[in-house]
């Protein structure tokens, strides 16, 4: 295996939880609320984890029959040499792609929010040099960086809560499913490849030192995200009702701009995205270590760090390229990700689950 | 030829590959020394005088053993500075010239040893290597005419200073004795401490010329067994002329040598050492040094002194949660202040926001170069107090900082909230107790501050990112430097963010403590006596 490190269960929840939610509730709540107006909170629960606990399954019940190997090691097993490899290759390229994104929203948002002189591109390049060291130094040390981010980025979610409760009225939840359930689906749909993230499980199930824990873990991945997201979403609507937020680019850091206690604590907010930012820049570093090591592994090379420096020049690139803009970033993320990620977080996994069943490839039910 | 050489450097008592690297000729230093001794007292001498022949302070004396005709011919071989007189003149000169018969056979080593030699320490050698190091280690040689052999008998002078108070490690309540410069004296200390036969103290040897003792310590059955190993490989890859502190040592053993943190802790106080010690961790004791090394180590435990033991654990949790916190401001303070004042100015609530930027009108600087220029002056200052003689040191830094302060303030070089800033930040250094941790914030404040310069508190949260990962990935002999944190030990936590009562430590520190978990039994809460007929029996029935 590339990376000898190990992860805990424990571990690999947060983990799991930093790397669906970081960027998720930045840009998710927007094209939510446009969607399922007042009730997009059930859209970002509930509709979002039915997606997520799919894929979650799919790639627990695939990865465990390979349980020592990462996805793109084992796919040439399953699908012969040649297919293998091009389909392995496809998905260093998605982690890749997924890395710019990630790394976009992040420069994006700071861009947009605050840092409005500073082109994104810098702020893309010095955030990679951060990622970078913490990919060279392996999947042990992203997850115990991870223990130490954890609380510092719960906290700033904590703080809005509790600092907002008092601007929050109750009746902009009110009526409930007053458009029927076709609303909530469709704006459930958009949120769906933010949960599907998830499918990183495939990258990191063999670093998991019990594996039998996988699904556990899973369950109480998804019920985190269950709640968190509701939340998140029903504060934004019960503090500026479900027309406002529709319009705003991000709704969840006007949440944080809305803060303002005994008129000393306010104006935080930039304290708050900066934690929010610690956050990114791990979700960034797990995308980033699984696409090393599946460029690596499918290129058949020894150590996954000599495959950092080209990724991090090519996430910078597309980064800048394809994600040059705010719109151009939220074109892709709500017209064509909802199909492109459906096909590789689920559909793809789903497929090559079935093909390795039909071809007894791999160990059967092995913890 | 290289087994040849191997066997040389058997013969000669030295590491076979320092041997393998030249080949000694007639004449060269050392070259006698392969030999081994002759029984003719005037060949010995001979040979011994040429060994020493650069050291006008060894002094020979011969002397006559016996009467009549049975007498013997001897010689007393010492290196002046190193000999204690008094023990020279009682147990050995009186000695050897108060004998009036020599046994049958003719003299013998073993008689002189159980006869005739009061001393403690008498060894007896066959080579001049280990005669020429037992002379130059302080003891004294006593030839004898016929005897191929030299009785080594040590009556070393005491250069140490006597045991001492602390210097860096200053606590409240608590012993206040210190390791000195004497690795007996230590080992006394610590014995002292933990008077059991299971406390393994192993004798190394580290550099060619100085042959510094360290003594490994530590408590069988409760360290974990690949540390002792893993110690005693890493110092036996030290190959080096020259110890002459722990410093060196700590350099020279270390898992990640490019990292600003240190991983051993250098500690002098006997209290502590022995608290770790019990801790399952492993320590080397020192000779000429009176820092012991301590490994491994966590951050967690830089940041714990031993007086929070010795207090109430309400006031030392408190203390404790301070100190954290110090090293948060120590680390980020000034960065932050630039950060917030380059780039994040509605971060402040107003009336503090004008009454700063009103104090910042007159300063040509910008916050970074002025923040600099403080931080800088003060690492200066703390420098200059460091190496100024003891008595003038505290009161001239003191003084330097407040003139300095106030005039750069009323000069218009830097305002008053950058001096408070700045101070802030030194006094909170100054809150770490361990030194060598204190040292690294020190270092790593001036990276951070380009950073927030540059990018604001974007561009901290990136340095600081780079800054855990790096912390995370340290690990000292195997243990993860951030341990109970990250990975996160649950159980652990109570004494590193606070220090929990003395009886809820009831299991050892996970990671080095695994050996043998248990420190306490259960339930040793204190509790009142049972009184008949009060509520406490009710309580207790319950149980």
């Amino acid at each position: 295996m590339l990376d000898r490190g190990r992860i805990s269960s424990v571990q690999l929840l947060l983990l799991l939880i930093i790397v669906d939610a970081a960027t998720a509730f930045l840009f998710g709540p927007t094209a939510a609320i446009q969607l399922a107006g007042r009730d997009s909170w059930l859209s970002v629960s509930v509709i979002a984890s039915a997606f997520g606990l799919a894929v979650a399954l799919v790639c627990i019940a695939l990865a465990r029959r390979f349980s020592q190997q990462v996805f793109t090691a084992y796919l040439p097993q399953i699908l012969g040499k040649i297919p293998g490899k091009i389909l392995a290759a496809a998905y260093a390229a998605v982690f890749i792609h997924y890395t710019a994104v990630i790394l976009n929203q992040g420069s994006t948002f700071i861009h947009v929010a605050f840092l409005r002189d500073t082109p994104p591109m810098i702020l893309d390049i010095i955030a990679i040099l951060a990622v970078i060291y913490a990919v060279y130094l392996g999947i042990e040390v992203i997850a115990r960086q991870n223990e130490i981010v954890w609380p510092v980025w719960i906290l700033s979610l904590v703080v809005i809560f509790i600092l907002a409760a008092k601007e929050i009225n109750p009746h902009n939840l009110k009526p409930f499913l007053e458009n029927g359930i076709m609303p909530v689906l469709k704006g459930g749909l958009l949120i769906c490849p933010f949960r599907g993230e998830v499918f990183i499980l495939l990258m990191l199930f063999p670093y998991l030192n019990q594996k039998q824990e996988a699904i556990k873990t899973a369950g109480y991945f998804l019920l985190a995200q269950t709640v968190v997201p509701a939340l998140i979403a029903a504060t934004i609507v019960g503090v500026f009702g479900d027309v406002v937020p529709a319009a705003l680019a991000f709704p969840a850091y006007n949440l944080a701009r809305y803060i303002s206690v005994a008129q000393f604590l306010e104006r935080i907010q930039v304290l708050i995205v900066v934690m929010w930012m610690a956050g990114v820049i791990i979700k960034a570093t797990v995308f980033f270590h699984s696409a090393a090591v599946a460029a690596a592994s499918t290129l058949g090379l020894k150590n996954y760090q000599v495959t950092v420096l080209p990724i991090a020049v090519a996430v910078v690139a597309i980064s800048k390229v394809f994600y040059g803009t705010h719109l151009q970033l939220t074109d892709f993320l709500f017209k064509i990700w909802p199909y492109y990620g459906f096909a590789v977080e689920l559909l793809i996994p789903a497929v090559i689950l079935l093909i390795a069943i039909i071809r007894k490839k791999g160990g059967k039910n092995k913890p | 030829m290289v087994p040849f050489f191997k066997w040389l450097g058997k013969i000669i008592g030295r590491s076979g590959d320092m041997a393998a690297g030249y080949s000694l000729k007639p004449g060269d230093p050392g070259y006698e020394e392969q030999r081994a001794l002759t029984s003719q007292l005037d060949k010995n001498l001979k040979i011994l005088t040429d060994i020493f022949r650069l050291c006008d302070d060894l002094i020979i004396r011969e002397i006559i053993i016996g009467r009549g005709k049975q007498q013997v011919r001897a010689a007393i071989i010492y290196l002046d500075p190193l000999i204690n007189y008094s023990q020279l003149q009682q147990s050995l000169m009186r000695s050897l010239l108060a004998v009036e018969e020599l046994p049958r056979p003719g003299i013998s080593a073993d008689w002189l040893l159980k006869k005739v030699l009061g001393n403690g320490s008498v060894s007896e050698e066959e080579k001049w290597v280990e005669v020429s190091d037992g002379i130059n280690r302080g003891a004294v040689c006593l030839l004898l005419e016929g005897l191929n052999k030299a009785l080594l008998v040590k009556t070393r002078e005491k250069t140490s200073r006597p045991v001492g108070q602390p210097v860096t490690e200053t606590v409240f309540r608590g012993p206040s004795d210190a390791f000195v410069e004497d690795v007996r004296t230590n080992l006394a200390l610590l014995r002292k401490r933990l008077p059991t036969s299971r406390l393994a103290v192993e004798d190394l040897e580290v550099g060619e010329i100085t042959k510094t003792k360290i003594k490994l310590v530590y408590l069988k059955g409760y360290v974990i067994d690949g540390l002792v190993a893993e110690i005693k490989e890493r110092l036996r890859r030290i190959k080096i002329d020259g110890i002459v502190g722990s410093g060196q040592v700590e350099e020279l053993i270390e898992d990640c040598p490019y990292s600003p943190f240190s991983t051993c802790e250098a500690t002098e106080r006997p209290d502590k050492l022995a608290a770790n010690i019990l801790e399952g961790r492993a320590a080397l004791v020192f000779d000429n040094t009176p820092f012991a090394l301590l490994m491994p180590v966590t951050l967690a435990a830089q940041i714990q002194s031993p007086q929070d033991y010795y207090e109430r654990y309400w006031y030392s949790s408190f203390i404790r949660l301070l100190r954290w916190v110090s090293l948060l401001i120590a680390l980020l303070g000034p960065s932050l202040y630039i950060a917030v004042i380059t780039f994040h100015h509605e971060l402040l609530p107003t009336s503090l926001l004008m009454s700063i930027i009103i104090a910042r009108e007159g300063i040509p600087l910008p916050a970074f170069a002025e923040a600099l220029l403080m931080e800088l002056i003060f690492e200066v200052l703390r420098e200059a107090g460091l190496r100024l003689p003891r008595a003038f040191g505290q009161t001239i830094s003191i003084v330097g900082a407040i003139v300095i302060g106030q005039t750069a303030v009323n000069a218009g070089l830097a305002s008053p909230a950058m001096v408070i800033v700045v101070s802030l930040t030194a006094i909170a250094t100054f809150t770490i107790p361990s030194p060598s941790m204190a040292n690294s914030i020190r270092i790593l404040r001036f990276p951070l501050m380009v950073f927030a310069a540059s990018f604001g508190l974007i561009g901290l949260l990136l340095a600081a990112s780079v800054l855990t990962s790096h912390l995370c990935s340290l690990r000292s002999f195997g243990v993860p430097f951030l341990s109970p944190l990250a990975p996160l030990t649950f159980s652990d936590l109570k004494d590193t963010l606070i220090r929990a009562p003395s009886w809820k430590m009831r299991l050892r520190p996970r990671l080095t403590g695994y050996a043998d978990p248990q420190r306490q039994n259960a339930g040793i809460k204190p509790r009142p006596p049972v009184v008949k007929g009060k509520t406490s029996v009710k309580r207790r029935g319950k149980k």
